[in-house]
């Protein structure tokens, strides 16, 4: 009951994140947001895991983990280059 | 608790039909693509909520993880400058509307027909034939032996895409990213062993819980993908080794090929694997095919043939 009144909380932070994800305005704004929806989902998986006893949901969770490192790395290398003429990236990527 | 699950399910749901009506209808490409990752995350619970862990797994580590890595690094190829998609011509109306007509109609005639199916399905015959299949679990029972045949042609349409992907031409360098990033290198050489690990992992409990071969393959290739990232993968650039990595992207389909023509010698029937030595053949089919969709990600990645 505990567990999964906390995992409903979460759920429902989410839609902060949901806001930041439509809003922007720059894209670095956007994959936090999705970052902290994958966190978010960690911490669902963990707590539903404990809640209904079933051990096996702590591989996705694991999973989930080890993938958002993924996409951050390929946000920084391969999206947010200097090609990449989006007024708010490019005015950051100019600070340098 | 009913009424908290319910409260539970029905965020998933709104949050799933914003998410998804986002990732379709906005004008903003990386806004779409962002949303589209959040989709996969938010659809990978939904499926937990639904008990269908093995494809919360394949969800998670394929929908929003690596599809969302391929459409980022094709995000950075393109001009920044969102295009709009012109708006319908008068004479393309008519042909949309038969569009949207013939997907709803196929929609509610597919939604009629599940409706019609049997009830409780097929988990009985599976559970009856459970001990013959060579492994414990029933998912990974179905998958490579007593549907194996929908397996070898997933498998074998992945590996038409990574021809067709090549074909287009040599593979794309990257552009050089907008800020300094020291820590790119230690943080794959922390992380990397990890991406190692779990596969190996998946695949062992694939034989008795959720797991096997596509999430273990998925995960392997994003760790591929992240040695990529950070320049640490040359092999795959140089000509002498290019026999060795279009065989090991074949590895899987020619292994699960060499089985199913085994089954046809040994038990009469292509596929058919004998009793007493499905369970090795499972995990040896599983073990190729992870191996190959690995590379096969890997390989998307390139965005054209390498060693040209």
């Amino acid at each position: 009951m505990f567990h999964a009144a906390i995992a409903a909380l979460l759920l429902l932070n989410l839609g902060v994140a949901l806001w930041r994800l439509r809003r922007g305005p720059t894209s670095a704004d956007r994959m936090l947001a999705a970052e902290l929806v994958s966190a978010s989902a960690i911490a669902v998986l963990l707590l539903l895991a404990a809640g209904l006893a079933q051990p096996a949901l702590v591989d996705v969770a694991l999973l989930v983990a080890l993938l958002a490192a993924v996409a951050t790395a390929n946000f920084v290398t391969r999206t947010w280059t200097l090609l990449h003429e989006e007024s708010g990236s490019r005015e950051e990527a100019g600070r340098d | 608790m009913s009424a908290l699950a319910l409260a539970f399910d029905l965020l998933l749901v709104a949050a799933l039909l914003w998410l998804a009506w986002q990732a379709l209808f906005d004008a903003h490409r990386f806004s779409a693509v962002a949303h589209f990752m959040v989709f996969g995350l938010v659809m990978s619970l939904a499926w937990v909520r639904l008990d269908a862990l093995d494809i919360a797994l394949a969800e998670a580590a394929i929908g929003a993880g690596v599809t969302g890595a391929l459409l980022l690094a094709a995000l950075g190829r393109l001009p920044a400058k969102a295009g709009h998609a012109p708006a319908w011509r008068r004479a393309q109306r008519p042909l949309v509307w038969a569009a949207v007509a013939t997907v709803v109609s196929a929609t509610l005639a597919l939604a009629w027909v599940a409706w019609q199916l049997p009830r409780p399905g097929l988990a009985g015959p599976v559970a009856e034939v459970l001990p013959h299949s060579g492994v414990d679990h029933a998912v990974t029972a179905v998958l490579l032996n007593l549907r194996a045949w929908d397996t070898l042609l997933e498998i074998t349409v992945m590996l038409a895409a990574v021809c067709l992907v090549w074909s287009l031409g040599p593979a794309l360098s990257p552009y050089a990213p907008a800020t300094a990033l020291p820590g790119l290198p230690a943080l794959t050489r922390l992380l990397h062993p990890l991406f190692v690990l779990v596969p190996a992992y998946l695949l062992w409990r694939g034989s008795h819980a959720p797991g096997g071969a596509f999430p273990a393959g998925a995960v392997l290739g994003a760790g591929g993908v992240l040695m990529v990232l950070a320049g640490a993968v040359h092999w795959v650039h140089d000509a002498r080794r290019q026999p060795l990595l279009r065989l090991l992207l074949a590895a899987g389909v020619l292994l699960f090929l060499a089985v199913g023509l085994a089954g046809l010698g040994l038990a009469g029937t292509f596929l058919a694997l004998p009793d007493a030595l499905a369970g090795p053949l499972i995990l040896a089919v599983e073990v190729a095919a992870a191996l190959s969709i690995a590379l096969m990600l890997m390989a998307f990645y390139l965005y054209g043939e390498p060693g040209r």
